[in-house]
Protein backbone atom coordinates (compact mmCIF):
# COMPACT_ATOMS: atom_id res chain seq x y z
CA UNK A 1 0.00 0.00 0.00
CA UNK A 2 2.93 2.35 0.17
CA UNK A 3 3.25 3.17 -3.55
CA UNK A 4 2.59 6.71 -4.62
CA UNK A 5 0.70 7.32 -7.45
CA UNK A 6 2.84 10.48 -8.76
CA UNK A 7 5.21 10.18 -11.01
CA UNK A 8 8.68 11.85 -10.06
CA UNK A 9 8.48 15.11 -12.47
CA UNK A 10 4.67 15.37 -11.66
CA UNK A 11 4.31 18.19 -8.94
CA UNK A 12 1.11 19.27 -8.62
CA UNK A 13 -0.56 18.30 -5.50
CA UNK A 14 -3.86 19.73 -6.02
CA UNK A 15 -5.25 17.75 -8.88
CA UNK A 16 -8.49 16.96 -8.23
CA UNK A 17 -9.37 15.65 -12.18
CA UNK A 18 -10.46 12.26 -12.20
CA UNK A 19 -8.81 11.50 -15.48
CA UNK A 20 -5.23 12.42 -13.71
CA UNK A 21 -4.16 14.92 -16.52
CA UNK A 22 -0.64 15.29 -16.11
CA UNK A 23 1.62 18.45 -17.46
CA UNK A 24 4.46 16.63 -17.92
CA UNK A 25 5.25 13.02 -19.54
CA UNK A 26 5.81 10.57 -16.78
CA UNK A 27 9.47 8.81 -16.97
CA UNK A 28 9.56 4.84 -16.99
CA UNK A 29 9.91 4.64 -13.67
CA UNK A 30 7.09 6.70 -13.26
CA UNK A 31 4.98 5.24 -15.00
CA UNK A 32 5.27 1.42 -14.16
CA UNK A 33 4.64 2.91 -10.46
CA UNK A 34 1.55 4.27 -12.12
CA UNK A 35 0.85 1.34 -13.75
CA UNK A 36 1.49 -1.11 -10.71
CA UNK A 37 -0.65 1.70 -8.60
CA UNK A 38 -3.95 1.52 -11.07
CA UNK A 39 -3.96 -2.28 -10.82
CA UNK A 40 -3.77 -2.31 -7.04
CA UNK A 41 -6.64 0.17 -7.15
CA UNK A 42 -9.17 -1.29 -9.39
CA UNK A 43 -8.03 -4.71 -7.48
CA UNK A 44 -8.61 -2.98 -4.26
CA UNK A 45 -12.09 -1.51 -5.56
CA UNK A 46 -13.18 -4.97 -6.94
CA UNK A 47 -13.12 -6.63 -3.69
CA UNK A 48 -15.30 -3.50 -2.00
CA UNK A 49 -17.85 -3.68 -4.47
CA UNK A 50 -17.25 -7.98 -4.74
CA UNK A 51 -20.28 -8.36 -1.75
CA UNK A 52 -22.60 -6.64 -3.58
CA UNK A 53 -21.98 -8.48 -6.65
CA UNK A 54 -22.49 -11.34 -5.25
CA UNK A 55 -25.93 -10.74 -3.25
CA UNK A 56 -27.01 -9.69 -6.86
CA UNK A 57 -26.20 -13.02 -8.34
CA UNK A 58 -27.71 -14.84 -5.89
CA UNK A 59 -30.93 -12.96 -6.15
CA UNK A 60 -31.26 -14.55 -9.85
CA UNK A 61 -30.55 -17.43 -8.73
CA UNK A 62 -33.21 -20.30 -8.32
CA UNK A 63 -33.20 -21.31 -4.34
CA UNK A 64 -31.91 -24.88 -4.91
CA UNK A 65 -28.71 -23.97 -7.10
CA UNK A 66 -27.65 -21.65 -4.41
CA UNK A 67 -26.75 -24.07 -2.40
CA UNK A 68 -25.59 -26.43 -4.85
CA UNK A 69 -23.90 -24.28 -7.22
CA UNK A 70 -24.03 -20.53 -6.50
CA UNK A 71 -21.60 -19.69 -9.17
CA UNK A 72 -23.54 -21.39 -11.98
CA UNK A 73 -24.90 -19.09 -14.56
CA UNK A 74 -26.81 -21.30 -16.26
CA UNK A 75 -30.44 -21.42 -14.70
CA UNK A 76 -30.36 -17.58 -13.57
CA UNK A 77 -34.52 -16.43 -13.63
CA UNK A 78 -36.50 -13.07 -12.15
CA UNK A 79 -38.27 -15.41 -10.50
CA UNK A 80 -37.21 -14.44 -6.88
CA UNK A 81 -38.06 -10.62 -7.75
CA UNK A 82 -41.47 -11.75 -8.66
CA UNK A 83 -42.15 -13.67 -5.30
CA UNK A 84 -40.21 -10.87 -3.28
CA UNK A 85 -42.24 -8.23 -5.01
CA UNK A 86 -45.13 -10.41 -4.33
CA UNK A 87 -44.60 -10.77 -0.36
CA UNK A 88 -43.02 -7.52 0.42
CA UNK A 89 -45.00 -4.31 1.12
CA UNK A 90 -42.40 -2.58 -0.57
CA UNK A 91 -44.22 0.84 -0.97
CA UNK A 92 -45.54 0.64 2.31
CA UNK A 93 -42.19 0.66 3.70
CA UNK A 94 -40.61 3.30 1.53
CA UNK A 95 -43.74 5.61 1.92
CA UNK A 96 -43.51 4.75 5.96
CA UNK A 97 -39.85 5.69 5.83
CA UNK A 98 -40.25 8.70 3.54
CA UNK A 99 -43.03 10.26 5.67
CA UNK A 100 -40.83 9.56 9.04
CA UNK A 101 -37.81 11.31 7.59
CA UNK A 102 -39.58 14.51 5.30
CA UNK A 103 -41.22 15.34 8.57
CA UNK A 104 -38.15 14.97 11.11
CA UNK A 105 -35.78 16.06 8.94
CA UNK A 106 -37.45 19.17 7.60
CA UNK A 107 -38.45 20.14 11.56
CA UNK A 108 -35.10 19.25 12.46
CA UNK A 109 -33.41 21.50 10.19
CA UNK A 110 -35.70 24.67 10.89
CA UNK A 111 -35.90 24.15 14.79
CA UNK A 112 -32.17 23.95 14.46
CA UNK A 113 -31.51 27.00 11.81
CA UNK A 114 -34.05 28.96 14.01
CA UNK A 115 -31.94 28.30 17.41
CA UNK A 116 -28.70 28.79 15.46
CA UNK A 117 -29.96 32.25 14.73
CA UNK A 118 -30.57 33.30 17.60
CA UNK A 119 -27.43 31.99 18.96
CA UNK A 120 -25.26 33.50 16.48
CA UNK A 121 -27.28 37.06 15.45
CA UNK A 122 -29.61 38.39 18.25
CA UNK A 123 -28.58 40.26 20.77
CA UNK A 124 -28.93 39.06 24.21
CA UNK A 125 -28.71 40.36 27.30
CA UNK A 126 -26.34 38.44 28.77
CA UNK A 127 -23.98 36.99 26.14
CA UNK A 128 -22.53 33.99 28.84
CA UNK A 129 -26.12 32.79 28.67
CA UNK A 130 -26.19 32.83 24.76
CA UNK A 131 -22.68 31.10 24.51
CA UNK A 132 -23.67 28.84 27.31
CA UNK A 133 -27.31 27.63 25.24
CA UNK A 134 -25.01 26.77 22.24
CA UNK A 135 -22.86 24.71 24.22
CA UNK A 136 -25.77 22.80 25.53
CA UNK A 137 -26.92 21.88 22.31
CA UNK A 138 -23.70 20.95 21.10
CA UNK A 139 -22.95 18.59 24.10
CA UNK A 140 -25.58 16.09 22.57
CA UNK A 141 -22.51 15.55 20.10
CA UNK A 142 -21.09 13.54 22.68
CA UNK A 143 -24.23 11.15 24.04
CA UNK A 144 -24.29 7.97 21.50
CA UNK A 145 -28.03 7.48 21.02
CA UNK A 146 -27.91 4.10 22.65
CA UNK A 147 -28.37 5.55 26.15
CA UNK A 148 -31.33 7.31 25.01
CA UNK A 149 -33.37 3.64 23.55
CA UNK A 150 -34.62 2.58 27.01
CA UNK A 151 -35.85 6.17 28.31
CA UNK A 152 -37.51 7.10 24.94
CA UNK A 153 -39.37 4.05 24.84
CA UNK A 154 -40.87 4.81 28.23
CA UNK A 155 -41.19 8.49 27.63
CA UNK A 156 -43.54 7.44 24.10
CA UNK A 157 -45.57 4.59 26.11
CA UNK A 158 -45.91 7.90 28.89
CA UNK A 159 -47.14 10.75 26.07
CA UNK A 160 -49.33 8.04 24.67
CA UNK A 161 -47.60 8.15 21.33
CA UNK A 162 -45.75 4.67 20.90
CA UNK A 163 -45.88 2.55 17.69
CA UNK A 164 -46.68 6.01 15.52
CA UNK A 165 -44.89 7.59 13.22
CA UNK A 166 -44.63 10.49 16.36
CA UNK A 167 -42.83 7.87 18.54
CA UNK A 168 -40.17 8.16 15.71
CA UNK A 169 -40.27 11.54 14.53
CA UNK A 170 -39.77 13.46 17.70
CA UNK A 171 -36.54 11.25 19.01
CA UNK A 172 -34.88 11.62 15.37
CA UNK A 173 -35.63 15.64 15.64
CA UNK A 174 -34.39 15.74 18.60
CA UNK A 175 -30.95 13.43 17.89
CA UNK A 176 -30.56 15.72 15.30
CA UNK A 177 -30.36 19.04 16.57
CA UNK A 178 -26.69 18.29 18.12
CA UNK A 179 -25.03 18.24 14.52
CA UNK A 180 -27.10 20.65 12.73
CA UNK A 181 -26.43 23.53 15.24
CA UNK A 182 -22.53 23.04 15.19
CA UNK A 183 -23.44 22.97 11.47
CA UNK A 184 -25.66 26.18 11.02
CA UNK A 185 -23.78 28.02 13.98
CA UNK A 186 -20.30 27.30 11.78
CA UNK A 187 -21.92 28.56 9.00
CA UNK A 188 -23.31 31.67 10.75
CA UNK A 189 -20.30 32.55 12.81
CA UNK A 190 -18.47 33.25 9.27
CA UNK A 191 -21.24 34.39 7.31
CA UNK A 192 -21.01 38.40 6.76
CA UNK A 193 -24.11 40.95 9.01
CA UNK A 194 -23.90 43.36 6.11
CA UNK A 195 -26.88 41.75 3.55
CA UNK A 196 -29.34 41.93 6.99
CA UNK A 197 -28.65 44.95 8.53
CA UNK A 198 -29.45 46.31 4.94
CA UNK A 199 -32.67 44.49 5.01
CA UNK A 200 -33.49 45.45 8.41
CA UNK A 201 -32.79 49.15 7.43
CA UNK A 202 -35.31 48.61 4.90
CA UNK A 203 -37.80 47.78 7.10
CA UNK A 204 -37.84 44.04 7.42
CA UNK A 205 -38.95 42.06 10.35
CA UNK A 206 -37.44 38.93 11.89
CA UNK A 207 -39.24 36.60 9.69
CA UNK A 208 -38.41 38.32 6.31
CA UNK A 209 -34.83 38.62 7.77
CA UNK A 210 -34.60 34.74 7.77
CA UNK A 211 -36.94 33.63 5.00
CA UNK A 212 -35.68 35.97 2.27
CA UNK A 213 -31.88 37.08 3.44
CA UNK A 214 -30.24 33.89 5.38
CA UNK A 215 -31.69 31.04 4.49
CA UNK A 216 -31.54 31.25 0.62
CA UNK A 217 -27.40 32.25 1.43
CA UNK A 218 -27.43 28.84 3.78
CA UNK A 219 -28.63 26.79 0.97
CA UNK A 220 -25.33 24.28 0.93
CA UNK A 221 -24.82 23.64 4.47
CA UNK A 222 -28.80 23.47 4.49
CA UNK A 223 -28.03 21.01 1.94
CA UNK A 224 -25.31 19.32 3.82
CA UNK A 225 -27.72 18.75 6.91
CA UNK A 226 -30.15 17.64 4.81
CA UNK A 227 -27.95 14.84 3.20
CA UNK A 228 -26.43 14.33 6.97
CA UNK A 229 -30.09 13.61 8.53
CA UNK A 230 -31.84 11.83 5.64
CA UNK A 231 -29.41 8.98 4.99
CA UNK A 232 -29.61 8.73 8.88
CA UNK A 233 -33.15 8.22 9.19
CA UNK A 234 -33.35 5.63 6.49
CA UNK A 235 -30.68 3.56 8.04
CA UNK A 236 -31.94 3.97 11.41
CA UNK A 237 -32.44 0.52 13.31
CA UNK A 238 -32.09 1.20 16.82
CA UNK A 239 -35.19 2.92 17.62
CA UNK A 240 -37.08 2.12 14.87
CA UNK A 241 -36.97 -1.55 16.16
CA UNK A 242 -38.31 -0.39 19.48
CA UNK A 243 -40.75 1.88 18.81
CA UNK A 244 -42.68 0.82 15.96
CA UNK A 245 -44.02 -2.37 16.66
CA UNK A 246 -46.68 -2.34 13.96
CA UNK A 247 -45.81 -4.32 10.82
CA UNK A 248 -47.66 -1.77 8.96
CA UNK A 249 -45.70 1.22 10.40
CA UNK A 250 -42.56 -0.81 9.46
CA UNK A 251 -39.44 1.33 7.62
CA UNK A 252 -37.32 -0.26 5.48
CA UNK A 253 -34.69 -1.15 7.96
CA UNK A 254 -37.35 -2.97 10.28
CA UNK A 255 -38.73 -4.70 7.55
CA UNK A 256 -35.17 -5.55 6.28
CA UNK A 257 -34.21 -6.79 10.25
CA UNK A 258 -37.39 -9.40 9.46
CA UNK A 259 -35.82 -10.95 6.52
CA UNK A 260 -34.16 -14.07 8.03
CA UNK A 261 -37.48 -15.16 9.29
CA UNK A 262 -40.12 -13.83 6.92
CA UNK A 263 -37.84 -16.08 4.00
CA UNK A 264 -36.16 -18.20 6.16
CA UNK A 265 -34.40 -20.87 3.80
CA UNK A 266 -35.87 -19.06 1.02
CA UNK A 267 -32.18 -17.71 0.44
CA UNK A 268 -33.09 -16.58 -3.24
CA UNK A 269 -36.04 -14.45 -2.26
CA UNK A 270 -34.24 -13.21 0.65
CA UNK A 271 -31.28 -11.85 -1.77
CA UNK A 272 -33.93 -10.85 -4.35
CA UNK A 273 -35.87 -8.35 -1.42
CA UNK A 274 -32.37 -7.06 -0.63
CA UNK A 275 -31.16 -6.03 -4.09
CA UNK A 276 -34.75 -4.12 -4.36
CA UNK A 277 -34.13 -1.80 -0.84
CA UNK A 278 -30.77 -1.71 -2.38
CA UNK A 279 -31.16 -0.21 -5.10
CA UNK A 280 -32.97 2.64 -5.37
CA UNK A 281 -30.16 3.62 -2.22
CA UNK A 282 -27.72 2.95 -4.92
CA UNK A 283 -28.91 5.14 -7.66
CA UNK A 284 -29.44 8.19 -5.79
CA UNK A 285 -26.37 8.07 -4.30
CA UNK A 286 -24.95 7.24 -8.47
CA UNK A 287 -26.73 10.21 -9.02
CA UNK A 288 -26.02 12.54 -5.80
CA UNK A 289 -22.47 11.06 -5.02
CA UNK A 290 -21.02 14.08 -4.61
CA UNK A 291 -23.36 15.79 -2.03
CA UNK A 292 -23.54 12.40 -0.26
CA UNK A 293 -19.68 12.13 0.32
CA UNK A 294 -19.58 15.89 0.98
CA UNK A 295 -22.81 15.42 3.52
CA UNK A 296 -21.42 12.87 5.31
CA UNK A 297 -18.40 13.66 6.06
CA UNK A 298 -18.84 17.09 6.99
CA UNK A 299 -18.00 17.85 10.21
CA UNK A 300 -14.96 15.63 10.06
CA UNK A 301 -13.83 17.26 6.73
CA UNK A 302 -14.36 21.16 6.31
CA UNK A 303 -16.04 22.57 3.69
CA UNK B 1 -28.74 43.30 15.64
CA UNK B 2 -30.11 44.70 18.29
CA UNK B 3 -33.30 45.98 16.23
CA UNK B 4 -35.06 42.10 16.12
CA UNK B 5 -33.64 41.10 19.31
CA UNK B 6 -36.76 41.51 21.34
CA UNK B 7 -36.30 38.96 24.17
CA UNK B 8 -39.86 37.32 23.40
CA UNK B 9 -38.80 37.14 19.88
CA UNK B 10 -35.21 35.36 21.40
CA UNK B 11 -37.69 33.41 23.59
CA UNK B 12 -39.73 32.00 20.67
CA UNK B 13 -36.42 31.71 18.42
CA UNK B 14 -35.00 29.19 20.90
CA UNK B 15 -38.30 27.36 22.04
CA UNK B 16 -38.97 24.21 19.71
CA UNK B 17 -35.12 23.50 19.73
CA UNK B 18 -34.60 24.02 23.26
CA UNK B 19 -38.15 21.86 24.56
CA UNK B 20 -36.93 19.15 21.80
CA UNK B 21 -33.63 18.65 22.94
CA UNK B 22 -34.65 18.82 26.75
CA UNK B 23 -37.64 16.68 26.74
CA UNK B 24 -36.31 13.79 24.43
CA UNK B 25 -31.81 14.14 24.69
CA UNK B 26 -31.29 15.73 28.19
CA UNK B 27 -34.10 14.16 30.24
CA UNK B 28 -33.70 10.70 28.97
CA UNK B 29 -29.69 10.54 29.67
CA UNK B 30 -30.90 11.69 33.41
CA UNK B 31 -33.63 8.98 33.11
CA UNK B 32 -31.07 6.42 31.99
CA UNK B 33 -28.74 7.22 35.08
CA UNK B 34 -31.37 7.25 37.57
CA UNK B 35 -32.59 4.17 36.65
CA UNK B 36 -28.88 2.94 36.42
CA UNK B 37 -29.37 2.82 40.22
CA UNK B 38 -32.72 1.19 40.33
CA UNK B 39 -33.51 -2.76 40.36
CA UNK B 40 -36.31 -1.94 37.94
CA UNK B 41 -37.29 -4.69 35.77
CA UNK B 42 -40.20 -5.77 33.47
CA UNK B 43 -42.65 -6.11 36.72
CA UNK B 44 -43.10 -4.60 40.17
CA UNK B 45 -42.15 -1.36 41.43
CA UNK B 46 -38.60 -0.28 41.21
CA UNK B 47 -36.25 0.19 44.18
CA UNK B 48 -33.42 2.31 44.83
CA UNK B 49 -30.09 -0.17 44.93
CA UNK B 50 -27.25 2.38 45.02
CA UNK B 51 -24.13 0.89 43.09
CA UNK B 52 -25.78 -2.77 43.20
CA UNK B 53 -25.91 -2.91 39.20
CA UNK B 54 -22.46 -1.63 38.52
CA UNK B 55 -20.77 -4.32 41.12
CA UNK B 56 -23.26 -7.36 39.58
CA UNK B 57 -22.26 -5.77 35.77
CA UNK B 58 -18.54 -6.73 37.26
CA UNK B 59 -19.34 -10.10 38.41
CA UNK B 60 -20.96 -10.59 34.83
CA UNK B 61 -18.76 -12.70 32.86
CA UNK B 62 -21.05 -11.44 29.49
CA UNK B 63 -20.54 -8.08 30.11
CA UNK B 64 -17.21 -8.77 30.26
CA UNK B 65 -17.11 -10.52 27.35
CA UNK B 66 -18.52 -7.98 25.49
CA UNK B 67 -15.90 -5.50 26.53
CA UNK B 68 -13.40 -7.43 25.22
CA UNK B 69 -15.40 -8.41 21.69
CA UNK B 70 -15.93 -4.69 21.58
CA UNK B 71 -11.64 -4.06 22.31
CA UNK B 72 -10.87 -6.95 19.69
CA UNK B 73 -13.09 -5.42 17.04
CA UNK B 74 -11.74 -1.65 17.82
CA UNK B 75 -8.29 -3.19 17.71
CA UNK B 76 -8.89 -5.25 14.40
CA UNK B 77 -9.97 -2.22 13.00
CA UNK B 78 -7.76 0.48 13.57
CA UNK B 79 -4.53 -1.67 13.08
CA UNK B 80 -6.26 -2.72 9.53
CA UNK B 81 -8.35 0.24 8.86
CA UNK B 82 -5.98 3.22 9.69
CA UNK B 83 -3.06 2.14 7.21
CA UNK B 84 -5.38 0.48 4.53
CA UNK B 85 -7.63 3.76 4.12
CA UNK B 86 -4.72 5.79 4.04
CA UNK B 87 -3.15 3.83 1.56
CA UNK B 88 -6.33 3.56 -0.49
CA UNK B 89 -6.46 7.94 -0.37
CA UNK B 90 -2.46 7.61 -1.70
CA UNK B 91 -3.71 5.11 -4.72
CA UNK B 92 -7.21 6.87 -5.79
CA UNK B 93 -5.61 10.04 -6.49
CA UNK B 94 -4.04 9.85 -10.45
CA UNK B 95 -4.98 6.61 -12.07
CA UNK B 96 -7.50 7.11 -14.97
CA UNK B 97 -11.18 6.77 -13.36
CA UNK B 98 -9.80 7.46 -9.81
CA UNK B 99 -13.43 9.41 -8.88
CA UNK B 100 -15.56 6.63 -9.88
CA UNK B 101 -13.33 4.36 -7.79
CA UNK B 102 -13.23 6.60 -4.73
CA UNK B 103 -17.13 7.03 -5.06
CA UNK B 104 -17.00 2.94 -5.35
CA UNK B 105 -15.37 2.43 -2.16
CA UNK B 106 -17.33 5.29 -0.11
CA UNK B 107 -20.50 3.00 -1.27
CA UNK B 108 -20.30 0.81 1.78
CA UNK B 109 -21.03 4.08 3.60
CA UNK B 110 -24.66 4.80 2.77
CA UNK B 111 -26.00 1.05 3.21
CA UNK B 112 -28.13 0.57 6.19
CA UNK B 113 -26.35 -0.88 8.83
CA UNK B 114 -28.88 -3.64 8.96
CA UNK B 115 -28.30 -4.57 5.48
CA UNK B 116 -25.19 -4.55 5.43
CA UNK B 117 -25.18 -7.51 8.37
CA UNK B 118 -27.65 -9.47 6.24
CA UNK B 119 -25.44 -9.26 3.15
CA UNK B 120 -22.62 -10.28 5.09
CA UNK B 121 -24.00 -13.08 6.29
CA UNK B 122 -24.40 -14.54 2.97
CA UNK B 123 -20.61 -14.06 2.95
CA UNK B 124 -19.53 -15.14 5.60
CA UNK B 125 -22.75 -18.25 6.60
CA UNK B 126 -20.36 -21.44 7.22
CA UNK B 127 -22.98 -22.90 4.72
CA UNK B 128 -24.24 -21.20 1.92
CA UNK B 129 -21.32 -17.85 2.76
CA UNK B 130 -18.85 -16.78 -0.07
CA UNK B 131 -15.83 -17.55 1.74
CA UNK B 132 -16.13 -21.22 2.76
CA UNK B 133 -18.01 -21.41 -0.99
CA UNK B 134 -14.36 -20.30 -2.29
CA UNK B 135 -12.13 -22.16 0.25
CA UNK B 136 -13.90 -25.35 -0.37
CA UNK B 137 -12.08 -26.37 -3.63
CA UNK B 138 -8.64 -26.00 -2.22
CA UNK B 139 -10.11 -28.46 0.69
CA UNK B 140 -10.10 -25.73 3.52
CA UNK B 141 -13.22 -25.66 5.97
CA UNK B 142 -16.10 -24.89 6.46
CA UNK B 143 -14.72 -22.48 9.15
CA UNK B 144 -17.56 -21.27 11.63
CA UNK B 145 -16.50 -17.27 10.41
CA UNK B 146 -19.77 -16.24 12.39
CA UNK B 147 -21.69 -18.65 15.24
CA UNK B 148 -18.84 -20.22 16.30
CA UNK B 149 -17.24 -19.30 19.48
CA UNK B 150 -13.69 -17.53 18.25
CA UNK B 151 -13.67 -15.87 15.02
CA UNK B 152 -17.24 -13.83 15.26
CA UNK B 153 -15.51 -10.33 16.47
CA UNK B 154 -13.26 -10.32 13.87
CA UNK B 155 -15.69 -11.09 11.25
CA UNK B 156 -17.46 -8.24 12.53
CA UNK B 157 -13.75 -6.54 12.60
CA UNK B 158 -14.17 -7.65 8.67
CA UNK B 159 -17.91 -6.00 8.30
CA UNK B 160 -16.71 -2.67 10.23
CA UNK B 161 -13.84 -2.27 7.95
CA UNK B 162 -15.56 -2.99 4.79
CA UNK B 163 -18.36 -0.47 5.99
CA UNK B 164 -15.98 2.68 6.82
CA UNK B 165 -13.04 2.09 4.84
CA UNK B 166 -14.22 4.73 2.02
CA UNK B 167 -15.31 7.10 4.65
CA UNK B 168 -11.81 7.13 6.31
CA UNK B 169 -10.23 7.23 2.82
CA UNK B 170 -12.24 10.12 2.31
CA UNK B 171 -11.16 11.96 5.18
CA UNK B 172 -7.30 11.57 4.45
CA UNK B 173 -7.92 11.98 0.60
CA UNK B 174 -9.33 15.78 1.60
CA UNK B 175 -6.26 15.50 3.83
CA UNK B 176 -3.54 14.77 1.10
CA UNK B 177 -5.33 18.00 -1.03
CA UNK B 178 -4.52 20.47 1.67
CA UNK B 179 -1.00 19.41 1.63
CA UNK B 180 1.15 22.47 0.31
CA UNK B 181 2.34 21.42 -3.01
CA UNK B 182 5.49 23.17 -3.19
CA UNK B 183 6.55 21.15 0.22
CA UNK B 184 6.32 18.20 -1.90
CA UNK B 185 7.81 19.63 -5.07
CA UNK B 186 10.81 20.82 -3.04
CA UNK B 187 11.24 16.81 -1.64
CA UNK B 188 10.83 15.66 -5.00
CA UNK B 189 13.61 17.76 -6.46
CA UNK B 190 15.74 17.00 -3.96
CA UNK B 191 15.36 13.32 -5.09
CA UNK B 192 13.35 11.75 -2.61
CA UNK B 193 12.09 8.13 -3.78
CA UNK B 194 8.33 7.55 -3.47
CA UNK B 195 8.44 5.86 -0.13
CA UNK B 196 10.23 8.53 1.32
CA UNK B 197 8.23 11.01 0.60
CA UNK B 198 5.30 9.18 2.07
CA UNK B 199 7.12 8.18 5.03
CA UNK B 200 8.97 11.44 5.99
CA UNK B 201 6.48 14.04 4.77
CA UNK B 202 3.39 13.12 3.81
CA UNK B 203 2.63 10.73 7.08
CA UNK B 204 3.87 13.60 9.96
CA UNK B 205 2.37 16.15 8.13
CA UNK B 206 -0.91 14.48 8.21
CA UNK B 207 -0.89 13.65 11.67
CA UNK B 208 -4.24 15.19 12.84
CA UNK B 209 -5.93 13.95 10.23
CA UNK B 210 -4.80 10.45 11.74
CA UNK B 211 -5.83 11.33 15.07
CA UNK B 212 -9.38 12.72 13.58
CA UNK B 213 -9.72 9.23 12.25
CA UNK B 214 -8.76 7.53 14.25
CA UNK B 215 -10.97 8.83 16.71
CA UNK B 216 -13.84 9.12 14.62
CA UNK B 217 -13.48 5.25 14.56
CA UNK B 218 -13.13 4.46 18.13
CA UNK B 219 -16.82 6.53 18.24
CA UNK B 220 -18.35 4.13 15.38
CA UNK B 221 -16.63 0.93 16.91
CA UNK B 222 -18.80 1.84 20.31
CA UNK B 223 -22.15 1.92 18.17
CA UNK B 224 -21.83 -1.26 16.13
CA UNK B 225 -24.77 -3.21 16.85
CA UNK B 226 -26.87 -4.19 13.94
CA UNK B 227 -23.73 -5.84 12.21
CA UNK B 228 -23.87 -8.36 15.51
CA UNK B 229 -27.51 -8.40 15.71
CA UNK B 230 -27.95 -9.46 12.38
CA UNK B 231 -24.81 -11.85 11.82
CA UNK B 232 -25.47 -13.98 15.15
CA UNK B 233 -27.62 -12.10 17.25
CA UNK B 234 -24.86 -12.00 19.83
CA UNK B 235 -24.67 -15.46 20.20
CA UNK B 236 -24.25 -18.33 20.71
CA UNK B 237 -24.36 -17.66 24.58
CA UNK B 238 -23.03 -14.22 23.92
CA UNK B 239 -20.09 -15.38 23.31
CA UNK B 240 -20.17 -12.46 20.41
CA UNK B 241 -21.96 -9.70 22.32
CA UNK B 242 -20.77 -5.79 21.59
CA UNK B 243 -21.01 -3.35 24.88
CA UNK B 244 -24.34 -1.87 22.57
CA UNK B 245 -26.17 -5.47 21.89
CA UNK B 246 -25.31 -6.47 25.43
CA UNK B 247 -27.00 -3.57 26.24
CA UNK B 248 -30.09 -3.87 24.29
CA UNK B 249 -30.31 -7.75 25.05
CA UNK B 250 -30.16 -6.71 28.75
CA UNK B 251 -32.72 -3.97 28.77
CA UNK B 252 -34.88 -5.32 25.97
CA UNK B 253 -34.93 -9.32 26.13
CA UNK B 254 -34.30 -9.70 29.59
CA UNK B 255 -36.30 -6.55 30.45
CA UNK B 256 -33.76 -6.18 33.62
CA UNK B 257 -33.99 -2.24 33.04
CA UNK B 258 -31.75 -1.16 35.85
CA UNK B 259 -28.59 -3.63 34.68
CA UNK B 260 -29.39 -2.65 31.46
CA UNK B 261 -28.70 1.18 32.06
CA UNK B 262 -26.22 0.73 34.04
CA UNK B 263 -24.58 -0.76 30.88
CA UNK B 264 -25.97 2.50 29.06
CA UNK B 265 -24.17 4.54 32.04
CA UNK B 266 -20.80 2.99 30.70
CA UNK B 267 -21.42 3.30 26.70
CA UNK B 268 -21.92 6.88 27.78
CA UNK B 269 -18.86 7.28 29.64
CA UNK B 270 -16.77 5.51 27.27
CA UNK B 271 -18.49 7.50 24.12
CA UNK B 272 -18.34 10.70 25.64
CA UNK B 273 -14.56 10.78 26.75
CA UNK B 274 -14.21 9.47 22.86
CA UNK B 275 -15.72 12.63 21.43
CA UNK B 276 -14.64 15.58 24.02
CA UNK B 277 -11.32 14.69 22.51
CA UNK B 278 -12.54 14.33 19.11
CA UNK B 279 -14.19 17.77 19.77
CA UNK B 280 -10.59 18.92 21.49
CA UNK B 281 -9.15 17.94 17.92
CA UNK B 282 -11.37 19.26 15.76
CA UNK B 283 -11.65 22.53 17.78
CA UNK B 284 -7.33 22.60 17.12
CA UNK B 285 -8.00 22.44 13.46
CA UNK B 286 -10.22 24.81 13.24
CA UNK B 287 -13.34 22.90 12.34
CA UNK B 288 -16.31 22.74 14.72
Amino acid sequence: MSLTTRSPRDGAARDVSTTGRRGTRPTTPGRRHLLAAGVAAYLVTFLIVLPILWIALLSLQPSDTILSDPFSVKSLTFGNYRDAIASLPLLQMYKNTIIVAAISVTAGALVSFMASFALTRMVFRRRAAQSSLRFYLLAGLAVPVYVLLFPIYRLDLALGIFGTYAALILPYIAVSIPFNTLLLTGFLREFPTELEEAAIMDGAGLFRVCWSVVLPAMRPVLATVFIFNVVYVFNEFPFVSILINNPDLATVSLAVSRFQGQYTVNYGGMMAAATLVLLPQLVIYAVFQRHVIAGLTAGAVKG
Amino acid sequence: MIWISSRWKIALMLAPALILFTAFFVYPVGYAIAYSFTNSAGFGAARFVGFDNYVSLKGDPFFWQSVRNTLVILAVSLIILLPASFGLALLLRRIKGAGALRALVFGPAIIAPILVGLIWVFILDPRVGLVNRLLEPLGVGPIQWIGGNTLTPYAVSLVFIWSSIGFAMTIFYAGLQLLPSDIMEAVQLDGATAWQRVRHVTIPMMRETFAIVAILLITNVFKIFELVYMLTGGGPVHRSETLVSYMYFVTFTNQRYGSGMAIAVVIFVLGGVTSLAYLALARRRNIA
